[in-house]
């Protein structure tokens, strides 16, 4: 019998699928987030929000054309590219 | 003599030495000259050859994959310069950063990329699939495959840049980008030479074009060169489009002939066709792509000089006729494409087919189109020349890439021994990059129709209905970068994911009936899920189905 404390026996186990139901949870995760977003505004009227208001500023000017919308759109998708190779190829 | 006359009648004497090469050898020199071809392709690379395993089909997938990835960035170039076209300002933050792109440099980022990155490298490594499966050999060397896609893409990566900036430092990018270009594009022609050396059986059409559209590029360019052709502004058109009408339709129709039978089981329908469109690919001239040779311009830098057009007597009749007669290979090529997909049965749907036959139908339209154009620029007129830009993208957007990237689709399970991720992935990708393809550039087309009309009035002032044509159209055209995305992805997952084609095989056999016993009233449903195919006969029997029966014989 082991005299460190720890049990042998014991393991941690990780599955390897992604159960389908799972992005119901960071969906509900997002809606709450943006639900006390809009919270926050009805109970401090006229405040602004944290750290958030006063890093928007210094973009102005620079994202100022609908393109950015979708050139944030592509770097999405370069990223999940990049992102998939790297995944596959270093899963097991 | 006038140039085109010239330009042609060395084209179709280079062409002819080849084929005689090919066919007969070097005389004494041929062994020699292979054993040193092979040693120049792997050995003379020294430690460089270690660096890839070279397993079979690597190659084409190391080329294909490649290709797939340079789709996005082709279309987010071509998206942003249609986007530029309506606001002109929409990037004027990245000059901070020393980047000021125009309209203009954008869409020409995006074409060298979607012609150079995605096309020609989906021709490429589909053909080092095809040209070893067609003449019953292996490819010959499939570590200098995959390592010369690698320079094919640094190459690219200079166009890219070059067609920002054509000059840096004094040096011209788009030169080295074409000098690296051509080095990969030689080790990939010896490459499949030394294939068909060793082939076991004759070359089939499809192989031969293949071969030819390989070697028209850089007998076209140094045809231009040697006879002085590319210091001319109709020596630079004309090398444009024998480059258009060898590697880009000769290489695209040798791929998708041979995917189209393939891919759906059917036998090539025409033989005659499809040496109709080999022989009238080379011995006409395409009319698709630009109405000026500014990309060889700009590609051979220094030796090339910006001249406009100017026919000699003769050439302006040589020109019309010759592209007319372009129509031939065109149509045979579309008719044999659409009755192999079709076969004698059912058309068939899966990966690839779908973007096939959208290239197919599009051809026809997209050439009448690009014909008229080009006769309008040559003959001076200049009165369609607005046109030329959108009918250019159709070119490259409706009828090269989908015809490629179906061809390398349909060709994926074969090349890379998986399946793709998801049919259904795949068939978001097409919808999504025909859909915004299709609509994104006919708008565009609408909006510059009615900038002529404004100009033939001689109306000064913009319209609002122009700029939010071009708004819409320049939206709608995202959808080819979503569909690019997804595309990719796709190939990616299902190289490491997808189901192994043996797999698919061993299961549809162990179901597979040839013959069904119809005993008694059925649903087709029934029938299929007792392991019948489209293909399985079936047998109406006399019996009975009722307990006690005895069997009618």
């Amino acid at each position: 019998m082991s005299n460190s404390g720890i049990d042998s026996t014991e393991k941690f186990l990780q599955g390897e699928q992604e159960p389908a139901a799972s992005w119901v949870f960071l969906a509900l995760g997002v809606v709450a987030t943006f639900s006390f977003l809009v919270m926050f505004s009805l109970l401090y009227p006229g405040q602004e929000l944290p750290v958030i208001s006063s890093v928007l500023p210094i973009f102005s000017g620079i994202f100022d054309s609908g393109i950015w919308f979708f050139i944030l759109g592509v770097m999405v998708g370069a990223f999940s590219i990049i992102g998939t190779l790297l995944l596959e190829a270093t899963s097991e | 003599m006038d140039t085109v006359l010239t330009m042609m009648l060395l084209f179709w004497a280079g062409l002819f030495a080849a084929y005689l090469l090919i066919q007969r050898g070097l005389w004494i020199f041929t062994d020699v000259a292979k054993s040193m071809s092979l040693f120049m392709l792997e050995k003379a690379l020294g430690p460089g050859a270690d660096l890839v395993e070279g397993r079979a089909g690597s190659g084409a997938k190391a080329w294909i994959i490649q290709g797939t990835i340079w789709l996005l960035a082709a279309a987010t170039f071509t998206f942003e310069g249609l986007w530029l076209t309506h606001d002109p300002n929409a990037l004027h933050s990245l000059s901070s950063w020393g980047y000021s792109p125009s309209a203009a440099s954008l869409i020409s980022a995006g074409e060298y990329t979607a012609l150079y990155g995605s096309v020609s490298m989906f021709i490429i490594g589909a053909g080092l699939h095809i040209i070893p499966k067609l003449v019953g050999t292996k490819l010959a060397s499939e570590k200098n495959g995959v390592l010369s896609s690698f320079l094919w893409t640094f190459s690219v990566l200079f166009l890219i840049i070059g067609a920002h900036a054509p000059i840096i430092l004094t040096i011209p990018v788009l030169m080295i980008g074409t000098i690296v270009q051509i080095l990969a594009l030689t080790s990939v022609i010896v490459n499949q030479l030394l294939t068909i050396s060793a082939r076991t059986a004759t070359i089939a059409l499809p192989a031969w074009m293949l071969v030819f559209g390989l070697l028209g590029e850089p007998i076209a360019v140094t045809l231009s060169i040697l006879t002085g052709a590319v210091t001319t502004g109709i020596g630079q058109w004309m090398t444009y489009h024998l480059i258009g009408g060898s590697f880009f339709f000769l290489g695209t129709s040798g791929i998708a002939l041979y995917a189209a039978s393939a891919s759906t089981g059917n036998a090539l329908w025409s033989k005659v066709l499809a040496g109709v469109t080999l022989v009238g690919g080379l011995m006409t001239i395409n009319p698709l792509g630009a109405t000026d040779g500014s990309m060889v311009t700009d590609m051979l830098g220094p030796l090339a000089d910006s001249a406009t057009i100017e026919l000699g007597a003769t050439d302006g009749v040589t020109v019309a006729f010759l592209m007319a007669l372009s129509f031939l290979p065109m149509i045979a090529f579309a008719g044999n494409m659409m009755i192999t997909m079709r076969g004698n049965d059912a058309s068939v749907e899966g990966a690839g087919i779908v973007e096939m036959n959208l290239g197919t139908w599009l051809v026809i339209p997209i050439t009448i189109g690009a014909l008229f154009v080009q006769t309008d620029v040559v003959a001076g007129t200049g009165e369609l020349a607005g046109l030329s830009n959108a009918l250019s993208l159709m070119a490259v957007w409706l009828v090269l890439v989908p015809l490629t990237l179906g061809a390398s689709l349909s060709l994926y399970p074969a090349i890379t021994g998986r399946n793709l991720l998801s049919q259904n992935r795949a068939r978001w990708g097409f919808w999504m990059l025909a859909g915004g393809a299709l609509f994104g550039i006919s708008i565009t087309m609408i909006a510059d129709f009615i900038d002529m009309a404004l100009i033939s009035a001689t109306v000064e002032d913009p319209v609002s209905l122009v700029e939010e044509l071009r708004k819409v159209g320049s939206v709608m055209f995202y959808g080819v970068v979503i569909g690019a995305v997804i595309h990719s992805l796709n190939m990616i997952s299902g190289l490491f994911r997808g189901v192994l084609v043996e797999t698919i095989a061993a299961n549809s056999s162990s179901i597979k009936s040839d013959s069904y016993s119809l005993t008694s009233a059925t649903s087709v449903r029934r029938i299929l899920a007792s392991g019948a195919g489209l293909d399985t006969e079936v047998v109406p029997v006399s019996q009975s189905d009722e307990k006690g029966n005895a069997t009618k014989l």
